[in-house]
Formats: C-alpha cells, structure tokens, sequence
C-alpha cells in the first residue's frame, strides 16, 4: 500500500487517530513543508447532517479545518457568496488540484432534475452533472456518509428520485466513509491523511482501515452480556441489545471507542441498539430497526 | 432553493421560492415498521432530526393509544431543547450574521460581492469573534442533546414512553452546567448582537412582513404539573388569536411539480405523486394551508402568540425572535432539568397494532411539523408530512396566493438589481430548511433567477 514514510504512521483503532493526523498537517503547514489543499464540499442528495457533524468535531474542531487546514472553497450552507457567484466559484476549480468531499447520493432520474444544485450560466445545475464533473477532475474524492458512499437513505426502497452513490458515476476511485452522519473524525482523519501521504489503506468497500476495521460487536463494551447470553428485552436495559435486532454484529466501525459529539455518549450507550447506519445496505438491509419479536 | 424574482423599477413585483430536490420519504415509508419511523424520519433533515424524531414519536403513541408519563415527556421534552439551541446558535451567527457583518479576507467561504456591510469596525469584530466562538456553543448544545440521546445529527434517544435511557444525577448535574454555559452565551453575546445588527440595519423592520398569520401547533406545553411553559397551539390573523383546529390543515400542489386525483387534500386523504413534468409548476415544496390560508410559522409566530414579543411582523422582527427564543428555551429548560426524578426506567415491550392511525403535531425549531401515519398489518401504509419549511416556502395554489416567504419578499425595493442582498436576507429570515420542505434537502444558499422587468 503506501510507501513506508515518517509522516505516515500506521493506525490501528486509536482514538486519537484523526487529531494526531490533522495536527501533523497544521503543523507543516505553519512551518512551510506543507500547502493547504483547496477543498470543495458538495452538498448532494441527502440531509445535511454530514456539514453538521462535521461541525460537531472538536478533535480539532471545524475552525482548525477551515482557518489553518485547507483552502475552503465551496460549501453551500456556509459560504457566504450566493447565486452565480457560488456557481462561479464551484467550477473554478476545475483544471486546478483540489479534493473533492461529497454528501449525499445522486438523484438520475429524468436526468438528474429531482435534484439542482444551483444555476451556472443560465443552465441548472444538477447533482448528476456537479459529481461527474467536478468528480473526475479532483485529486481524490471523499464520500462523507451513508448515502454518498452507497445511496443511503436516499436511496431507500423504492427509491423514487432513483439515487444512487457517487462511485457509481466516477471512474476514478471514491474513498467511502459510511456513517449516517460521518464522524467528524473519520473526514478529519482522512483528509489529513491524504494530505500528509496521499491515498490511506481501504478495504474492499474503499473504506480507509484505520476506522472502519473491526465489528462493532468485537470491541461492545456489552459483548461479555452477549457471551453470557444474557439480552434485553426492551429499549432502555443495559445488557446484550442483539435480540431487540442490534446491528453490531455486521458492523463495522469505531463507535464504541470513538463514540459522539466530542465522546460523550453512543447509540448503545443511551440503551438502544446499533441500527448498522454505517453499513453498506443501510436503512433497507439493517431493517427493522427495532424488533421485540427477535428470539 | 431558487428565488425566482420580477422586479420592476426597483420593487419586486413578483416572487417565487423553488425548492430543488426530491426525494420522496413518504413513499419510502410504506410497507415498514412503524417503530423505524422514529429513527427513519429523522433522516429527512440533519440540520432538525430530532424534530422528526418527536413528531414520529408523538404519531406512533397517537396510533397506539399510548399516554406518556410527565418525567418521559420533560426528558424528551429536554433533547428536543437541545435541537433548538444548537440550530438557533448556529443559525444567527453562521447562516444570519453574514448577510450583515463583512467576515474575515483572506477566506474564500467568506467572500462576497456585496458591499452592504454598516457596522462600525470594532462592532463588526466583536461579532466576528462570536461567529467563530459560537461554533464551540452550538456543539456543546448537541453533546448535551448526545448525553441523554446517544449522538447527534439523528439521535437515539427519542422513543415512545419518552427517551430510551435513564437521567442519572450526574446527567442531570452536567446538562445543567453546560445550559448554563450556553444560557450565558445566548444573553450576553447573542441577544445583544442581534439588537445590535437591528439597530444599522433599521429599515429591515419594515421589510418581509407577508401576511402577518401565525400559527403554532404548541411546545413545551400543557405539562401536568407545570402548564404551559411557552405555546399552545395557536393561529393568529386579522388580528384576532384563536385555538388551532388540526381539522383545517390542507395542503395543495396546484404549483409544485405533484399529481394527485385533487390538488386539495387534508394529510390523511393521499400522497400525490411526483412529476417533474408538470406545466406551470416550479417547486418541489407543497403548499400547506389553514381555512384556506398561508400562514406563517417559527420563532416569531410562536413568540407573537405566547405574547412575549409583539413589536412587529418583518425580516429583523424575525431574526429577533429567534435570539429571543434561544434564551425562553434555556429557561424552559432549566425548569424540566429541576423536575426530573434521576433513575427511572420509561421504555415497555410495545406491540403494534394489527391497524391503527395517528398524528404527532409538534412545533419544532423552524415552526410546525406534523407527521400523519397509518398502520395496516402491523406495517406502515400510509405516511404524511407536512414540514414548517413548507409552510414558510409554500407555492401557490389555485387562488395564486404567494406563499408566505414569496409575499414577503414581494413590495421590497431593492437598492441594486444586480446584487439584491435585500432577498437573501429576507428569505433566510425564515431560517429555510427546504430538504423538510419537499421532505427533500437544499439547505443555505440562496440562487437567484433575476428577471428585471425593462
């Protein structure tokens, strides 16, 4: 995989994976052995809830990212300029180096038109045309979240807008973080990581090791509950979740050492099960969601 | 969203607000598990999923005949809060402030081409400096949210009985002294910066009223113990205040791109079907409607209809509603924080029904929200949403009445044809959210289609 290089130490599930990453960047970049990368962040067909937790972070927070990291170009929510201006700074990127981070699937039916993302020279500008545009000329593209990585949610049965992941559209390959939202930590990891060495190591579904390795069941702080056969059943107890149809099992994540909002609690912390949000299939093939009828 | 404005000699003699993305959630729904409805739902918005999590919720015990104890409600009554503060925060200084103070050079997200920026330098930056301290307080309002709701976007927590975990005393404790923190900051650096916004730019005022009718379906109200710590639900216009009658909501498309057998239907009746097709359309959003009527809802609405802030209907009337309401919320807050009893367990086996129906009717952050479900052999099989988005950025229906964000902007002079800041600003006075509003997501930035009549 990647060379064997001082500024790319080889993570395993460390929590500190991302701050570490992201410092080092900041780092070289205040000394002059690094430049900031320009960053576009394309908000597709989805909710919005990956530019939020994103904003969440605070293993460096999203102030770090923006003012010290990269060179932030395009985000439709928090940039400023509107309009053809927005549009014009979007596709100036184009012919220069810059990664691309996406949310959200892309809507294809009737070509594209159940989803606009704004108007470029009087033309609307789809989903569909943004990401095969802007797509095939970034220097890597990052999926932030379910539904960019494999259509998600928005792309539930039956899919009426007909969405579908990014990499479904893109030759070139997609760096998939699944996760309904993103951890911050897992875009901020990576794309320090891809700043500092390039493309990090990935699995067969393209998602980078260093978070998505390990089942969520093998490192559950409730797996001895488990292993005992001991299970709840209903929401709220604080044993083994597996019969009310938790999703641990079949998915993989950091969520039980990571955790939320700057660590302070999980799904099964707060005694309900994984619904498997970061998992390829998600919602359909996670569902239900919630099952008392489990023996 | 698109605003498709005509303006004519200065003044916008037309308007319309295009909601661009579809999805189709409530056809998504049909055939799954009503209990997955609490956590699918919240996916329609990132930016309000607890809201969806609420009314799903309150749809769901309807259905089920379920009545939740007082301590469920506070509890889940609490995260809900949370949601409020951390999108109101985030609202005012990263989506509001902008329009009005000139953010740092230097940084490409903060450029812009218009020059309309009035504060004197050190107001401005002491407004800068809470642009970016705010974002460490709108976090801080979601780990509380993630302490008694597992994560935030898209919690855990909200379920029926209530929330799925307990409040140990050392919840309690931490949540009070982080509301504390975030109280603190909402008086005596976000109020103050809202009125101080208000007092250069005086002539938003008078500009964005549209109808001036208000409603709410109520929050933080009719507790048992407590009454009503802010709204009941409540309709305002013509200037008279009545009790809402959940019976007059309908919702139209005669102008968004939907076919149904009737272009007027009440939620329970059908789901139309997309049709991008359709002539004489230009929006993915809806036009939902009381008696008949647009009406306005949000911060403002529900501050005018609780009586705490009467000095009028406009654009900076909005945006200090809702620096207002951040602080009535804190307290709200705090008051269910004091009442809660520590260690009690509120979740049960639920069976669902063979066949049952339900509302969940709830004012979230950006106004109304109701969620209508019917359950057929123990699945979902028929689901509604009509979202405070809609309301806000409804099109027209037969009656070519503009909804209530193109009535606002319609009558305003715009000072530069080429740069009308004017509409940005008013439009996102009503904090647009239009990934609910067509239950579909575009989320911010504002494209305008300028047609200047000659």
């Amino acid at each position: 995989m990647n060379q064997a290089n001082i500024n790319c130490p080889n993570f395993s599930l460390k929590l500190e994976t991302a701050s570490v990453l992201v410092n080092k960047v900041i780092d070289g970049i205040n000394r002059n052995t690094m430049k900031k990368r320009k960053l576009v962040w394309l908000e597709l067909t989805g909710c919005s809830g990956n530019i939020i937790s994103l904003l969440d972070g605070a293993n460096p927070d999203f102030k770090s990212l923006a003012a010290q990291m990269v060179n932030f170009i395009y985000e439709n929510s928090l940039m400023v300029a509107e309009g053809e201006a927005a549009m014009k700074k979007l596709f100036s990127v184009i012919g220069d180096d810059y990664i691309l981070a996406v949310e959200g699937a892309v809507s294809t039916k009737d070509d594209g038109m159940h989803q606009i993302i704004g108007r470029w020279k009087g033309q609307p500008v789809t989903a569909l045309r943004a990401i095969t545009e802007l797509g095939e000329n970034a220097s890597h593209v990052i999926a932030v979240g379910t539904c960019a990585s494999d259509g998600g949610i928005s792309a539930a049965k039956p899919n009426p807008s007909e969405c579908v992941g990014i990499q479904k559209l893109l030759k070139k390959k997609v760096i998939k973080l699944p996760g309904c939202p993103c951890h911050p930590d897992w875009f901020m990891g990576t794309l320090a990581y891809i700043m500092l060495c390039g493309e990090p190591e990935l699995d067969d579904r393209q998602r980078p090791l260093m978070f998505y390795s390990t089942l969520i069941h093998d490192i559950c702080p409730r797996r001895p509950y488990f292993d005992k056969g001991i299970f709840a059943s209903k929401l709220g107890e604080k044993t083994c979740m597996f019969k009310l149809g938790c999703r641990g099992p079949v998915t993989r994540v950091d969520c039980p050492l990571r955790k939320w909002n700057d660590g302070v609690n999980w799904p099964i912390g707060d005694d309900s099960p994984c619904i498997g949000c970061a998992m390829f299939g998600f919602p359909d093939k996670m569902e239900p969601f919630i099952s008392y009828d489990t023996t | 969203m698109e605003i498709d404005a005509v303006i004519d000699s200065n003044i916008v003699a037309d308007a319309k607000t295009e909601g661009l993305l579809f999805r189709g959630f409530e056809k998504m729904l049909e055939g799954r598990s009503p209990f997955d409805a609490v956590y699918f739902t919240q996916r329609i918005c990132g930016i309000c999923s607890t809201a969806h999590s609420m009314a799903s919720t309150m749809a769901l015990e309807n259905a089920m005949g379920i009545v939740i104890s007082q301590q469920g409600r506070y509890l889940r009554d609490i995260i809900h809060g949370c949601e409020f503060l951390q999108n109101h925060i985030r609202h005012f200084y990263q989506y509001t402030a902008p329009d009005f103070i000139k953010l740092p050079e230097g940084n490409t997200l903060f450029e812009t081409e218009h020059n309309d920026f009035r504060l004197p330098k050190h107001k401005n930056d002491l407004i800068v400096q809470h642009y970016f301290d705010s974002l460490e307080i709108s976090r801080s309002s979601h780990e509380m949210l993630a302490i008694l709701g597992g994560k935030a976007p898209h919690n855990h927590g909200v379920f029926i009985g209530g929330i799925t975990s307990q409040a140990t005393p050392e919840k309690i404790a931490r949540l009070t002294s982080m509301l504390q923190n975030i109280k603190q900051f909402i008086v005596t650096k976000m109020i103050p910066d809202a009125y101080t916004i208000a007092q250069y730019y005086k002539e938003y005022f008078k500009i964005g009223r549209g109808y001036g009718n208000l409603l709410s379906f109520g929050c933080f109200n009719q507790y048992k113990m407590l009454g009503t710590l802010f709204v009941n639900p409540l309709e305002y216009s013509n200037g008279r205040m009545t009790k809402l009658n959940p019976a007059e909501i309908t919702e139209n498309v005669h102008s968004s791109w939907y076919t149904s057998k009737t272009d007027t239907y009440t939620p329970f009746q059908t789901i139309p079907d997309p049709d991008v097709k359709k002539s004489d359309a230009y929006s993915w959003v809806k036009a939902p409607r009381y008696r008949g009527l647009p009406y306005e809802v949000g911060p403002l609405a529900r501050m005018w209809l609780c009586g705490e802030y009467r000095n009028g209907i406009s654009t900076m009337d909005r945006t200090i509603a809702r620096a207002l309401e951040a602080k009535k919320i804190a307290n709200i807050m705090l008051v269910l924080l004091k009442n809660l009893i520590p260690n009690i367990s509120l979740q049960e086996k639920y069976e669902i029904p063979q066949r049952a129906n339900g509302s969940g009717l709830i004012d979230t952050t950006r106004g109304a929200l109701g969620h209508w479900i019917k359950i057929e052999n123990k699945v979902i099989s028929f689901y509604q949403i009509i979202t405070p988005s809609a309301w806000n950025l409804s099109t027209r229906s037969q009656d070519q009445l503009p909804g209530p964000g193109e009535k606002a902007m319609i009558g305003t002079t715009i000072n530069n044809t080429d740069l009308p800041v004017e509409l940005g600003r008013i439009i996102r006075s009503f904090d647009p959210c239009v990934s609910c509003a067509t239950h579909v997501y575009k989320k911010g930035n504002l494209i305008k289609t300028m047609q200047v009549v000659p």
